[in-house]
């Protein structure tokens, strides 16, 4: 898989490569700020294309390197792969019901399942670092960073329906 | 005044109806102003103020050019840039002279409106790529590039039809000169450039237009034309920081070049004493002389004929520079066949750029189908 790059005068800067198996993948940021995507299949003269907002493409971007569990909840997984292969899962969640007007301190998120609340959404408001006291409320989003098993035990054991 | 607000109303409102049908609005800016300057109702009418506006539309045009000329870029694709470069160049050139030459025009008129023919409108080019989703073909890395060519070639003409009774070789030493002291300007100053560029506040898109301004003033003392002053100017700030300059340069552009468009139709009259035959042919001409062009180039590049008819498609359209010749140098007569030739090239040229796939694969299926037909009768 070899990676081009060129830059194209008055277009914007194209991104190429071929997969082992023989397809291509191109990749336009044009200056109107869109973003394309095109994929040729091997053998086949016409490619595809879908044109992206900056917001689309790089939620493209997160689904192609980790894996989004629901439509509307996002999971990036970073690998840190000078730290002995690390990997680190960021994932949002929207707060159930079960946990809605409890502190992080009694859900004892930490303790339970080893993740961490590194921020709160709440209405277009980003709450970073929520100290233990913190209290969740209906419509929160919540964005909670460890290991994927970690992660895995906070969907299952704080999360309940 | 009221002409100006009159005229960027209307502009409004057709920049509005052309991006919603995603078609070029150039050729609806000149149309405009035909209908409501001196051929229509007399509604729009030049004036001081406006002849100032569509002046700043041409010098941010071309600085605008210059900015997006890099040289080493040509030098690191030679082969590809310059024979389809030199292939485009011969063919547009000789069919438009001597198409213009033969119906009627003098000497100089022809060489106008053959200059003007063969430039194609890259802004148009440029946005029928991406609107139809063209950028991943082979055959548009020629396209672009080709544009670029055409520019290059574009600033030559510009200095020899700007050089008028001067002595060639002193006129194009002053350009050197002029061009050697901005890129040394912009060499030594390039940390005060970025310094200024970066700022949040009112200072870099004030110094973006006092600079070209400014430079464009200079040209009074040195007699050397503001379009080329600009274009230096464009071509020393873009060793800079050339994205910064057009984030800064673009809303001058932008509102000056569709007043430039507008007040350039205004002047054009197809009222009286107009030949339609003749502006009829040198349209068709256009269009027809880009298809040759085209093919030669998809032959020679591509080793495909269809390759030449998906970059004629997108080459027709002719535009801001072709007007920007008829402005500075063209007699009345002149202007009012390139505005036409304008018109209808870029009218059939977005047409042809969005249906290009329909029709090539048109062709291959006919040409499948035939040679099923011919086997069966053997």
């Amino acid at each position: 898989m070899a990676l081009r790059s060129l830059n194209l005068p008055g277009v914007g800067t194209k991104y190429e490569f071929e997969t082992d198996k023989g397809d291509t993948v191109a990749i336009f940021f044009t200056k109107t700020g869109s973003i394309q995507m095109y994929t040729l299949q091997k053998n086949c003269h016409t490619p595809s294309a879908a044109e992206m907002s900056p917001v689309e493409a790089r939620r493209l971007g997160n689904i192609l390197t980790g894996a989004i569990i629901e439509a509307d909840q996002e999971s990036v997984e970073i690998a840190f792969s000078a730290l002995a292969d690390l990997r680190i899962t960021i994932h949002t969640f929207f707060v159930t019901a079960s946990a809605v007007g409890k502190t992080i301190e009694d859900l004892q998120i930490r303790a339970k399942t080893g993740a961490t609340v590194i921020a709160v959404c709440r209405h277009d408001r980003n709450i970073i670092n929520p100290p233990p006291t913190f209290v969740f409320e209906k419509g929160d989003a919540a964005l909670v960073i460890g290991e994927s098993d970690q992660i895995k035990k906070f969907e299952a054991e704080i999360m309940v329906d | 005044m009221e002409s100006l607000i009159l005229a960027l109303f209307v502009c409004l409102v057709l920049a509005l109806v052309t991006k919603y049908l995603s078609i070029p609005a150039i050729p609806f800016y000149i149309l405009a102003g035909v209908l409501l300057g001196k051929t229509g109702g007399g509604l729009l009418t030049t004036n001081e103020i406006s002849h100032f506006f569509s002046e700043m539309g041409l010098i941010f045009l071309l600085f605008f050019m210059g900015l997006g000329l890099k040289p080493e870029r040509i030098a690191s694709n030679r082969t590809a840039v310059l024979t389809s470069g030199i292939i485009d160049l011969n063919v547009n050139m000789i069919i438009g002279f001597a198409g213009a030459y033969l119906l009627g025009f003098s000497f100089t008129e022809s060489l106008i409106i053959a200059s003007a023919f063969y430039i194609s409108s890259t802004a148009m080019a440029i946005t029928s790529l991406i609107e139809n989703r063209k950028l991943m073909l082979r055959e548009s890395d020629t396209v672009i590039w080709l544009m670029v060519f055409e520019d290059l070639v574009l600033i030559i003409f510009l200095a020899i039809l700007s050089a008028g009774n001067q002595n060639l070789i002193i006129f194009l030493v002053k350009i050197m000169a002029v061009l050697g002291v901005l890129y040394a300007l912009a060499h030594y100053g390039k940390e005060f450039l970025i310094s200024i560029l970066d700022r949040d506040d009112e200072l870099p898109i004030l110094f973006t237009f006092a600079a070209v301004l400014t430079t464009a003033s200079f040209s009074l003392y040195l007699g050397v034309p503001e379009t080329m002053m600009v274009i230096a100017l464009g071509v020393a700030f873009a060793t800079t920081d050339p994205d910064a300059f057009e984030q800064h340069a673009r809303p001058f552009k932008d509102v000056f070049l569709v007043v430039f468009f507008v007040f350039f139709g205004v002047t054009v009259d197809f009222s009286g004493g107009v030949n339609w035959f003749v502006i009829g042919a040198i349209s068709l001409l256009a269009v027809a002389s880009k298809l040759i062009s085209g093919l030669l180039t998809g032959i020679f590049i591509h080793d495909s004929a269809l390759s030449g008819l998906e970059i004629w498609a997108n080459t027709i359209a002719r535009g801001e520079f072709s007007i920007a010749l008829a402005v500075l140098y063209g007699s009345p007569l002149v202007g009012t066949t390139i505005a036409a030739m304008v018109i209808v090239t870029s009218i059939v040229g977005s047409f042809m750029a969005k249906y290009s796939g329909m029709l090539r694969r048109g062709i291959v299926s006919h040409g499948r189908h035939r040679a099923a037909s011919q086997r069966r009768m053997h």
